[in-house]
């Protein structure tokens, strides 16, 4: 029972801001190849981390260990859930929402730190609807604070550049240092429906309109508009199958 | 004996069979081999490579079947099939899995390509304390708001019960929205 993947599929950042909401104990191992980093998570908060190199020298501990993984492009990690960690003595006063800006101020290019996020001009913004923390001590400088109070008045970060001043490139520098620390979030576009392609009919017994019992036949109607094959049942019997479905 | 279907999808080792095990009336049948390739063998044993079927009776003219797909992609072919005919559909994700959130994706745009039944997005595993929260699962796969991102355990049957109520009322409220002078 863990949580795996590589900082490709989700990001170093983005595991501290799920450790932090959760708030989740236990004890995350990132495997870098040449490095490998360990970092212990009691509700929440970072209390301790190493960084070694694979003859098991530490390299560096503490908030510049976990700085250093924020660099890194890519990692196997595996968080195991332990609630012993919370007995461990906190060795880390900055919170992570601290230790990720300076990550993030680190980076040539921040928005590199998000892997499956494209950040462009068109990109839609809003403020994210998890609250942070409220014992967190991140500090914002005067550009995170005048993109910050421009996202829920401003459609696209073009319009927030507009709005600013503030060069586009800067902006999504900017943006990307928000996103890593959990205060601004990409809006999911609406997406139209792709139309059903069309198919042959269902198989015999499969439920169609017509084909029903007598008792229910008044229940089934045929799909109006709809894909030929996906029956429409009546409201009557999707309630009977809810009734026998609480029932289980 | 007539029949309503609705499938339950999703990638590898997302939980489908385990799903379907839990609310099924019958022991379900199960097309499991020994999985081949390695990287899935650390997930798990064995696989689905056609279909999971299970059965749950609505009454004595009227039974509710619950079809797996087989997870790998290899074996997508698979899913036009078993959607035809469905009222609605499951898509499960592994909340411990980030590595598998842009297959599943993939699934459910192919998914939605093949029809426009109702579904709801269940994400498994939630026992797991070192699970993904339900709200990150659904910002990942870019699910709609209109869409339920339901917290599952698949082997837990009241878990289990909630997701299959939440793609009933899901296929009601489309059946309101196609036919309001019923309601």
């Amino acid at each position: 029972m863990a949580l795996e993947g590589t900082l490709q599929d989700m990001s170093l950042s983005d595991l501290l801001q799920i450790f932090r909401l959760g708030p989740k104990s236990g004890i995350l191992v990132l495997n870098g190849g040449d490095e490998r980093g360990v970092i212990y998570v009691a509700e929440g908060r970072l209390v301790d981390a190493a960084l070694m190199h694979t003859d098991r020298s530490v390299s560096a501990v503490q908030e510049e260990a976990v700085i250093r993984m924020l660099l890194w492009e890519n990692a196997a990690f595996i968080f195991r859930h332990d609630l012993a960690v919370c007995q461990r003595p906190s060795k880390i006063s900055h919170d992570s929402e601290w230790i990720v800006m300076e990550g993030m101020r680190r980076r040539d290019d921040p928005a590199r730190a998000l892997p499956y996020h494209t950040l462009s001009l068109d990109t839609q913004l809003q403020l994210s609807p998890l609250p942070s923390s409220a014992e967190n001590g991140v500090s914002l400088d005067v550009n995170q604070w005048r993109i910050l109070s421009q996202v829920p008045s401003c459609p696209n970060l073009r319009t927030i550049c507009e709005a600013t001043g503030i060069p586009p490139a800067q902006a999504i520098r900017t943006i990307a240092e928000l996103m890593a620390i959990g205060l601004v979030e990409v809006v999911i576009p609406h997406v139209p429906k792709p139309r059903p392609q069309q198919r042959p009919a269902a198989p015999a017994g499969m439920l169609q309109a017509g084909t029903l019992e007598p008792g229910f036949a008044g229940a089934v109607a045929t799909a109006m508009g709809g894909a030929p094959d996906t029956p429409q049942v009546g409201r009557g019997l999707i309630d009977a199958i809810m009734r026998r479905v609480r029932g289980l | 004996m007539q029949a309503l279907k609705i499938v339950v999808t999703g990638c590898y080792s997302a939980g489908k069979t385990h799903f379907i095990r839990t609310l099924s009336d019958i022991e379900t049948v199960s097309t499991d081999y020994a999985v081949t390739l390695d990287e899935e063998r650390q997930l798990k044993r064995e696989t689905t490579v056609a279909l999971d079927f299970g059965t749950i009776a609505i009454n004595e003219h009227l039974n509710l079947y619950l079809f797996g797909t087989p997870g790998q992609e290899r074996f997508d072919f698979m899913w036009e099939h078993l959607s035809i005919g469905c009222l609605g559909y499951v898509v499960m994700v592994d909340s411990t899995r980030p590595g598998h959130f842009a297959e599943t994706q993939r699934l459910m745009d192919r998914f939605a390509e093949i029809t426009d039944a109702p579904f709801v997005v269940a994400a498994n595993k939630q026992d797991d304390p070192a699970a993904l929260p339900v709200s990150y699962v659904r910002r990942r796969l870019s699910v709609p708001l209109s869409v339920p991102v339901l917290s599952c355990t698949a082997t837990d049957r009241p878990s289990a019960k909630l997701v299959l109520l939440g793609l009933l009322k899901q296929i009601a409220a489309r059946h309101q929205e196609s036919y309001p002078q019923q309601a």
